[in-house]
Parts: C-alpha cells; structure tokens; sequence
C-alpha cells in the first residue's frame, strides 16, 4: 500500500474546515507551501479561507508540536501530527505543559518521509518502525501495517561499537563545526524553558562564543535535560544548518532511559517521564 | 613532579558531609586531593555541575548521598539516582573515561567507608592520569 499524500492533504483540508467552522478550535496547526513544492512550511489557519493554503508531502517533516506550547492555555488547537510528533504531544501533556482537552489531534499515518535537504528517506533514522499516532482524534486515513519494523536504535551500533577515543574524537569534530544558532533547540518541541540554561549569565553555565568547549557544555547538557523526553523525532539534526547528527547522541540517551527505566517517552498520557519518577527498587548498578 | 589529581567531591549535607565530618573528628588519613563542596541534597547538584567542573579543570568527580531510603527528604537520593545515571552515560558516550565520575552512598556513621572511598578513587584518578578531553586550556 503506497501512501497517498494528495489523500491526505484533502482529509487535513476537510477537517481543518470543518473545526474551524464548527469554532471547535480557533487555530489549526498544519504545513503550509514555502518557497517550493519541496519545502513546505509550518502554517497556522485562523480563518476557514486560509484552509485552501494548507499542503502535505513528503517533506513535512517539521514537528508542528514545537508550536503548542507558545500559545496560552485554554486555546483550542488543532494540530496535525505524525507517529513521532504525537509521542511529542503525548510528552507535553504529561508534563502539564497543554491540557488534553485543548486539543483536536489530527493523526497522520505515514511514512516514506523525506529529508528536505537531502531528499533521502528518514523512516529507519528517526521514527523506528513507528508509522501510526500513538495519540488521535481523528485519523486522516487508514492505518499502516505491513511495514518493515525495526528498532529505533539500529542506527546506534556503528558509534557504540567505537572505543572512547574514537567517540571522543567524532564528537570534538562534530560538535566543533557547531556554529551556535540554536536551531536545534528552536525546533525541538521539548525546548521549551525560557530562558534556556546557555542564555543566563548568572550562573553563567558555559562559554556562548561558538567554539570547543562552550558548543561542549551546550549539547552535553541539552542531551541531559532531554533524557527520557525526547521523542525522537529527528528535527534537531535536520535543522541543523552544519548537520550535526544530533539525534545518534539523543537516541543513545534515550535507549539507556529504556533499558535502565523501562519507559520509552511519550508513549501514553499516563506515564511520568523518567527522570522526575523513581522506583525504590532501582538498581545501584545504573550508576556502575 | 608527580601528577596530583584535582577531585571535586559533592556531599549532601545529611549523610556524606557528616560522615566526611565523623572522619575528620576520628583523625582517619585520606588524600588531600580532595575538595568538598557541601549541598543540602544529592538531588540538589545540577548535571551541569559535572560538565563544569571537568571544564574547570577537575580530574574526577566524586558524589555523595544518603543511602537510598534514608534520604533526609525521604526520597531526593532516588530521583538523584536516575538523574546521575543519565549523566555517567552521557560522559560516557561522549567520550570521557567512565572511571572519572563515581557517585557513593555514604551514610553519616561511615567515617571509615568516606576515608576509604576517597583512598580509593584518588588511587584510581592517579592510574588514569590528568583530564584533559573537558579541559578548557587557558
């Protein structure tokens, strides 16, 4: 079964009109057309005529979560989300930070989504053998079986297996090109403190200026305040204007949440996230 | 002249601090390598204290709390627990000697256990040698 984008796009359109219309919500998160077909943006309809602008392809990869959380509570939003992306939704309103009943999830089954960048297919890097929303409301389409199924953490084997100065040395070099924009941060939809740790002076927690050991401290604590939240949706790296790969050291953080805690994130409204959870029958080990 | 390694230990205040303190008023011997920085809890020290000092020069990082259970605030050593588990990972993963970063359970009677443990890890943090991957030259 091969995915039908203009299917799709018309199921968001009908939808989106007919929430707007009903005033249900009062602002519909979805992708619009950038500059070309071939980099959509995101885009938010207000008004029923602004329905027509709405596009979905497969470069739509951006994770429309990033946005919920800049509008105040009580906003009813609609918003169009991919398998990764509803694991990001799921992961704020367990973190209070959207009520459930504010939203409209408007689930996208999909894959074979495609790097704008590089036109390559990011299916095995990021969602892992995750096709269907974990969270909807309204499914836009049919659910996808018979996909290839594989584990989110494949990708990793190549960089576990290198010793620590090897590791060592492909982190110096990647993270040395790091040229401090934030985009990483600016698309991640669990950044969402403000302000950031990096931006304080007092404590001033590392060096800003867009060299070693300030790039160092930047990511090394991003990945830590993202332990056991991120979702791995892989948007940090493609908004990365240096292509930093962001996500192996983000889905290494999160495979040894899994294994030490036994929780993936994002996966049900009910569940804590990790690091502001315990068991008293944690293993010393961990820390070993 | 022979390496001195530089430790940056932080104790909570309840159990290791005192128990750093019983040492000191038995007049146990252990290595001077070693500066403690007192906090009210184990879950009180912030990740990013551990990359910084590293940054800053330190040669290892030595953490102490309660022992789990006997939290002063029932159950901060748990969540501290998780939370430094994720950091030895993250240092490890990016690189630097795992044996650099120990986190004890050293409960406020264990006068002994803290001169030991002290013994133990400076000896180790001698073996790896000076840290040089996190330090900013000046």
């Amino acid at each position: 079964m091969a995915i039908s984008f203009e299917q799709i796009e018309q199921h968001l359109k009908t939808e989106a009109l007919k929430l707007l219309e009903s005033g249900k919500v009062i602002l519909v998160l979805a992708y619009g057309r950038g500059y070309d077909a071939n980099h959509p943006m995101p885009y938010v309809a207000k008004h029923p005529s602004d329905v027509d602008n709405i596009v979905f392809n497969e470069y739509c990869t951006a994770n429309l979560a990033r946005y919920l959380t800049r509008y105040p509570r009580r906003t009813k939003i609609a918003i169009a989300v991919k398998a990764a992306d509803s694991r990001a939704v799921v992961q704020l309103i367990q973190e209070d930070k959207v009520c459930r009943e504010d939203l409209v999830v408007l689930g996208i089954p999909v894959y074979g989504m495609k790097n704008f960048k590089t036109g390559e297919v990011i299916d095995s890097k990021t969602t892992g053998g995750l096709y269907n929303p974990v969270l909807y409301d309204i499914l836009l389409g049919e659910e996808v079986h018979g996909q290839p199924v594989s584990s989110p953490y494949d990708v990793l084997a190549a960089y576990e297996a290198m010793d620590k100065e090897e590791r060592w040395a492909f982190w110096q070099r990647e993270l040395g090109r790091c040229i401090r924009c934030y985009a990483c941060r600016k698309a991640c939809p669990m950044c969402y403190c403000d302000p950031c740790f990096i931006d304080q002076n007092k404590p001033k927690w590392g060096e800003k200026s867009p060299e070693s050991p300030g790039n160092l401290m930047y990511h090394l604590t991003r990945f830590h305040h993202l332990a056991g939240r991120c979702i791995d949706c892989g948007e940090c790296s493609r908004a990365c204007p240096v292509d930093i790969p962001l996500y192996l050291f983000h889905k290494k953080v999160a495979k040894d949440c899994e294994e030490m805690f036994g929780q993936a994130a994002g996966m049900s409204i009910g569940d804590k996230p990790v690091l502001v959870n315990f068991r008293v029958d944690d293993s010393d080990k961990i820390l070993e | 002249m022979s390496f001195e390694p530089k430790i940056l230990g932080i104790a909570c205040n309840w159990c290791t601090y005192t128990g750093a303190d019983l040492a000191g008023t038995t007049r146990l011997q252990y290595p001077q390598n070693i500066r403690v920085v007192r906090v009210m809890c184990s879950s009180r020290i912030n990740p990013s204290f551990i990359f910084r000092a590293f940054q800053l020069g330190a040669d290892g990082v030595l953490i102490g709390g309660c022992h789990p259970g006997d939290c002063h605030y029932n159950t901060g050593n748990l969540y501290a627990r998780r939370r430094l588990a994720v950091t030895k990972k993250i240092l490890e993963f990016s690189g630097m000697e795992p044996g650099r970063f120990r986190v004890e359970w050293i409960s406020a009677s264990e006068g002994n256990r803290f001169a030991e443990v002290v013994r133990e890890f400076t000896e180790q943090i001698r073996d790896l040698g000076p840290q040089t991957k996190f330090k900013i030259s000046q």
